[in-house]
């Protein structure tokens, strides 16, 4: 089941992580992850590469997303890797991501336009 | 030879480095039960991933859930072992369905390749169209706009019975751009787990994150990915 769609789109992230209060630890996560995005190859480098994603927001959502700003054909494929070695499911959690493999307040992933059948 | 393209290069798998990674592969699947095996064939000496998969598929389950007329597909991972009493039980408005998984090396492209079928419990196997009704939907456009030319039928190289094949003639072209920018970094990647975590969800196949943190084993080269060839 995928869950109440987000309507919230991703935003520009700032320094400020997005799981972190000055000076404390919070009782509950923050709603979003800052989520920093890396293209590979000579996929189109997205002009802000620094965002506030929610986390409940699948990879599936924030494809779509990147696609759509970077202005991509449907048809185009977008894959999303994390450590560079794995690519996570469609419907797997940022926020998921964020909590296994976030360093430094942030969850880096590397994304990479390509036509994968043919 | 595939052309370089900005300073990428051509990362071709070699069959003892696919069989490397595979055992690594095997190794983290049984560690999580994940239900990969490694079969040879008896007479060639090759040998492949293979896993066995069952799911339920449900339909208007609406009825003993909560009551609204609401027609809902909900999709379930059922575990292998899965007995017929229990397949019996599941209602006739529920569906059960066999997937089988083998990832092979070819020689001739230097990659490995994904084949797969799909069954039905009564042995009837689904069509194309019914394996694409459960591929994601984020990759459904691409398939609806070159469905012939990305998953095609063949003959199982070493069973000979039909299988589908996701096709391996640009898999080098896209797994070059990560594998180029992780070794940059000197990551080690097996290259089954990106390679398999990049087309398993195509065909309704995905891995468990775990596999994300697949360590190195301690005497494995230094060169953990394929040098490209010069």
């Amino acid at each position: 089941a995928g869950g109440s769609p987000n309507t919230n789109p991703p935003y520009p992230g700032t320094e400020l992580g997005g799981g972190t209060a000055a000076g404390g630890v919070n009782a509950r996560p923050s709603p979003a992850v800052d989520i920093l995005l890396k293209a590979v190859g000579d996929t189109p480098i997205m002009k802000t590469k620094k965002w506030a994603v929610e986390r409940t927001r699948t990879i599936q959502g924030l494809v779509d997303f990147i696609k759509k700003f970077l202005k991509l054909m449907a048809s185009e494929q977008l894959f999303i890797y994390v450590n560079q070695s794995f690519a996570p499911s469609p419907d797997q959690e940022v926020g998921t991501l964020y909590e296994c493999f976030g360093s430094d307040g942030k969850l880096v992933l590397h994304y990479c336009k390509t036509q994968a059948w043919g | 030879m595939s052309c370089s393209v900005a300073g990428e290069e051509d990362f071709f798998l070699e069959e003892k480095r696919f069989k490397q990674y595979c055992e690594e592969f095997i190794k983290h699947s049984l560690q999580i039960g994940d239900g990969w095996e490694w079969k040879t064939s008896k007479d060639l000496g090759d040998g492949y991933l293979s896993k066995t998969h069952f799911q339920v598929r449900n339909r208007n389950i609406a009825k003993e859930r909560n009551n609204d007329n609401i027609e809902q597909t909900l999709f379930t991972d059922v575990e292998e072992s899965l007995d017929d009493s229990q397949v019996a039980g599941v209602c006739a408005t529920e569906e059960v369905i066999r997937y089988e998984y083998h990832v092979l090396y070819s020689s001739s492209y230097q990659v490995p390749v994904l084949y797969f079928r799909a069954c039905f419990l009564d042995g009837r196997p689904l069509t194309l169209d019914e394996i694409w009704k459960n591929v994601h939907a984020c990759y459904q456009a691409r398939l609806l706009e070159g469905p012939w030319d990305t998953i095609t039928q063949q003959e199982h190289p070493l069973l000979g019975q039909p299988y589908f094949v996701l096709h391996p003639c640009r898999t080098n072209e896209f797994m070059s751009p990560i594998l180029t920018s992780s070794q940059k970094q000197n990551r080690h990647t097996n290259y089954i787990i990106l390679w398999l975590s990049t087309v398993g969800p195509v065909v309704g196949l995905n891995l468990p994150l775990s596999y994300a943190k697949v360590a190195p084993e301690q005497n494995t080269n230094a060169d953990s990915v394929e040098r490209p060839l010069s």
